[in-house]
Parts: structure tokens; sequence; C-alpha cells
């Protein structure tokens, strides 16, 4: 198979794969081989998972030998963050120490969704431990050590889904699967280039993936495009007994919705306070782009304390749902100094607190809903800085008002898509999400596709990868 | 000075919660640091409980009776 494959879209890959131009145990090996070579350069790989993905590879190519379409995702080779649960004796890390060999006898909903659409697991990819719920606040907070950004190795992936974020970006595999309970998605799509998309709360099944906040988390593609990210998600969506907050509705990615009018974008007042200038200057670039096609305007959330009332739901939850660790002393067994005593001041925050943030969260999901329901999307720089050196705390480099629209955005459990928005002076990409109303997946999308149709920030890769 | 010595009060306390049920597991370097963070929890706190809400405001979650013939 040709190098240049390496970067090719799910969309494209497909389609080569369904005229036969590309055999999907080739492709697989290719990523495998990929991985192999590239994956520990990143820190970025935890297991290669070779024969399984062999397995349904094969069983793929039979299908099409024998006449059958198997599907956008069959024979498209993909990475799981290692948080989700595998079979067959792989072991499912957590990206922590503590639990570096444990196994489990299930797959989680998504892996057994992605292989029945004949996508083969080919890899479990690092990941912040646990996936930095215990407070982590430098990158090196991983026991397969700092996560490398293929744009530059001296700088970090972004978390909590790095291994996913690296391994895209390198081109090891088409896309990857990552979480997010607060920025886990979006901050390494933004520092790696790619498209990355942040699910509604309960589009996807979180059965056999670690809990970190039960209310929080959500699971979602990084991709190359944002039209990659509709394919995955139609894939990987949908309701599952085994997890009571999936949305009943099925999803279907709409790749031609068009609202038949200018879409509608909001952009928070002070959206770029406390950006670098490249930040600011790609995302009002961004902005102008799409003029054409947007009428854009500044928007006001009203004030509520968002980030207090997500900070405090996810610090009570992860608290308790490592409450035996944490009372065990195993965070002492953590790579990030700081995670040795960072869950524990949590333990003590009183039941009012968090009482208070749930019934409060209620207030914030209708005054959000009641503004976002003027706009198709919010836009705003998917993070104020980009990637930051592997050496530093990134929480210093936090300037502004802090994050309130990943307050909002995850407190209420709304999807937006990061897209590439251009590169800062030292090669480094930076990015812009579009935050829509719950389940409107396929709006935030259309925006990002449109974006994409209008630039080619994201058919850039790292040059010595290439 | 009241309200401060209320705050204070409450950080002491939750410090000493945290400092009795794990206090072993940490040496005196992270038991600082876990000071230092219940006292910016503290202050966290601040504008969380300043909003007034009323009655019949629920927590935003829903609690469903559960009975394992029951298929709805």
């Amino acid at each position: 198979m040709a190098e240049e494959l390496a970067f090719t879209p799910v969309r494209e890959l497909a389609s080569l794969i369904r005229d036969g131009g590309v055999s999907p145990v080739e492709l697989t090996e290719q990523c495998l081989a990929r991985l192999d070579e590239f994956g520990p350069t990143y820190n970025s790989l935890v297991t290669l998972t070779s024969d399984r993905a062999l397995e349904t590879a094969r069983r793929v190519e039979s299908e099409l030998a024998a006449g059958r379409n198997p599907g956008p995702l069959a024979g498209i080779p993909w990475g799981a963050k290692d948080l989700l649960a595998t079979s067959g004796g792989i072991p499912t890390s957590w990206g922590a120490a503590p639990f570096s060999g444990q196994q489990f006898d299930q797959d989680a909903t998504v892996v057994t969704r992605l292989e029945s659409a004949g996508a083969p697991l080919t890899a479990k990819l690092a990941m912040i431990e646990l996936a930095g719920g215990m407070g982590y606040n430098q990158p090196n907070a991983s026991f397969t050590g700092p996560p490398r950004n293929p744009w530059d190795r001296e700088r970090w992936t972004g978390g909590s889904s790095s291994g996913s974020g690296a391994a895209v970006a390198a081109g090891l595999v088409p896309f990857a699967i990552g979480s997010e309970t607060w920025g886990s998605i979006l901050s390494p799509s933004n520092n790696c280039g790619l498209s990355g998309l942040r699910p509604t709360y309960g589009r996807v099944s979180r059965y056999g993936a670690m809990a970190l906040c039960w209310t929080l988390d959500k699971l979602g593609p990084l991709c190359l495009t944002a039209d990659d990210c509709g394919i995955v998600l139609e894939a990987i969506a949908g309701p599952d007994p085994n997890d009571p907050t999936t949305y009943a509705q099925p999803f279907t990615y709409d790749a031609d919705y068009d609202p038949g009018r200018k879409f509608r974008i909001g952009v928070l007042k002070d959206a770029t306070e406390g950006a670098q200038d490249a930040v600011k200057v790609n995302f009002e670039a961004a902005l102008d782009a799409l003029s054409d096609y947007a009428d854009v305007e500044e928007v006001e959330f009203p004030d509520l304390p968002y980030i207090q009332a997500t900070r405090t739901i996810l610090m009570v939850e992860s608290a308790s749902a490592f409450e035996d660790f944490i009372a065990e002393g195993g965070p002492a067994g953590l790579t990030a100094p700081e995670d040795h005593y960072g869950p524990y001041a949590r333990t003590a925050i009183l039941a009012s607190d968090y009482i208070k943030a749930l019934r409060l969260r209620g207030v914030i999901v209708r005054e959000v809903d009641a503004v976002m329901s003027g706009y198709d999307a919010i836009a705003a720089p998917t993070s104020l800085t980009t990637a930051t050196p592997i050496d530093e705390q990134f929480r210093r480099t936090l300037t502004g008002p802090g994050d309130v629209i990943g307050a909002v955005g995850n407190g209420c459990g709304l999807p937006s898509v990061s897209v590439p928005s251009g590169f800062d002076s030292d090669g480094m990409p930076t990015g812009i999400q579009f935050m829509s109303r719950a389940y409107d997946e396929n709006v935030c999308l259309a925006i990002g596709r449109r974006y994409q149709s209008l630039t080619y920030w994201h058919t850039r890769h790292p040059a010595d990868l290439v | 000075m009241a309200e401060r010595t209320g705050k204070s009060l409450e950080q002491d306390l939750m410090y000493a919660v945290v400092k009795e049920k794990y206090g072993h597991l940490m040496n005196d370097e992270q038991l600082e640091e876990v000071r230092k963070t219940v006292v910016g929890l503290s202050s966290f706190f601040t504008p969380l409980r300043a909003v007034r809400l009323t009655n019949d405001i629920e927590p935003f979650s829903t609690f469903k009776p559960y009975r394992s013939d029951d298929n709805g």
C-alpha cells in the first residue's frame, strides 16, 4: 500500500476499499506497521492489537470478495483510547500504572459497534492517567510517558485523549476514539491540528468505558475532517440498554445538511480574551472565511457560575468514582507527582455544594438553550493557546476568564466540533470550535464541513511524516 | 471579619476531615498542597453558594423507581 494513504480521510479510504483500490488487510497491516514504528516516538501507543485487527480486516475482505457492501467504515483501521474495555486478554490500562495489567471479559459498546461495522481495532492508545481526573497540571502524567505532539515533539498533545490525538495527527490510524469529561477530545484536536467531535451527552454509550464522572463523560471521534467525524459518529451512536443514559433516537449522519439559509453563529463576548495573538488572528480569519455562509454576531450567556457548577460536579463524581482507589492510597502509584495528592481535597466537598451544583445545572441548561436557540452554533477558539512545551505546567499558561464555553458545553452536555483554523509562527496548529444545541451534531458538523471546504488547514500534516 | 472567620473555620474543618481520613497516605509536603487546595476550594464555592434557587428547582438528574419486571 502506498505511504501517501497514511493521511487519507475515512471517506476517501472507504471509496478506495469499495472500488477495490485498497485491500483492507493491506491497509490494516500498513497502520499496524506505522503504529509500531512511530507510536513509541510520541508515547502514543499502549498495546498493538494486531491479531484482532487482522481478523476483522480479513472478514471485511471476504465480504467484499463475495460482492457485499459492508459499509462506510469497513476495513478502516482505528485506535481506541485505553479506557475502552477490550476482551480477549488485551489490557485496558486507563493510562495509569496501577491499572496497567487490568483486563476485562467484555468489550465496550463502542468497540463492539465499530468492529461490527468492519473497522479493525489496531491499537489501544495512550492517555493521561485516569483521564486527567486526579488533577494533573503538566503533560508527564501517563505511565507510557509524556505525550509528544507530531507537530513538535517538544510540545504536548493536549489531553486526556493524548494518544488518540497523536496517532491520527501522525497518520498512524485514520481515526481514533477519545473521551471527554471536560476538554479531553477538543484539547488534543486543537493541539494536534485535528477535527474532533464531542457528541451530545448520551449520544454514545459509555458502557465499558472507564467512568470518571457519570454525568459528564462522553465518547467521540478524532479524525482528519469534520465529515469523517460524522461518519464515525453514526457508527458508534444510538441507544444501548447497557447505558441507561443513552438517547433513545438513533443518529443518522446527514453529510448534505444545509439549513437553506446562512448559518447563524454567535461568538461569545470576550471569547478571545487572554488568547495568544495567533489564536486570536486565526479565529477572526476563520469567521471572515465563513462570512458568505454565516451571519456572525456577539452573544453573551446569562451571568451564572458555569465553571463552578461544572467543576464541582466533576470533582465530586470523580472522587466518588475512585473512592476505594483513593482511600487505599492508589494515587501514590500514579506518574504525575501532583496526582499523588490531587484527589484528596475534593473528598471533603460538602454534599450541599454538590446538590447545589446539580440544581443549578437545571437552571443553566435552560438558560443556555434559550440563548442557543437563536443560533446554529456558538463559535470560540478551541483553546486560547497552541500546544505548550512538554515540560511546562499548562495550567500556568491559561489566562483570561477561564474556560466558560468548556464549562457550559460539558456541563450542559452539548455537542461541539473543533477544526484546525491555522498555525502560529512556530508551525503549531490552532483550532476553532462550533458548539450546537443538544442533539444537533449534524448542524455543528455542517459548519465545520463548510469551513473545511473553504480552507486547507486540515490537509496539512507534519512534514517529517508525510 | 466575621465572614472571614467563618470561611477560615470551614477551611480548617475541611482540611481536618481530609487529614483525619487520608493524612497517613501523604507526607508533610503533600499535605501542605492539600491544605492550599482546600483553602482555594472554599473561595471557589462562593459564587455557587451565592445563587439563590427557589424551592421547586430540583437537581437536574432523574430518579426512577425500579423493579426487574418493569420494561417501561
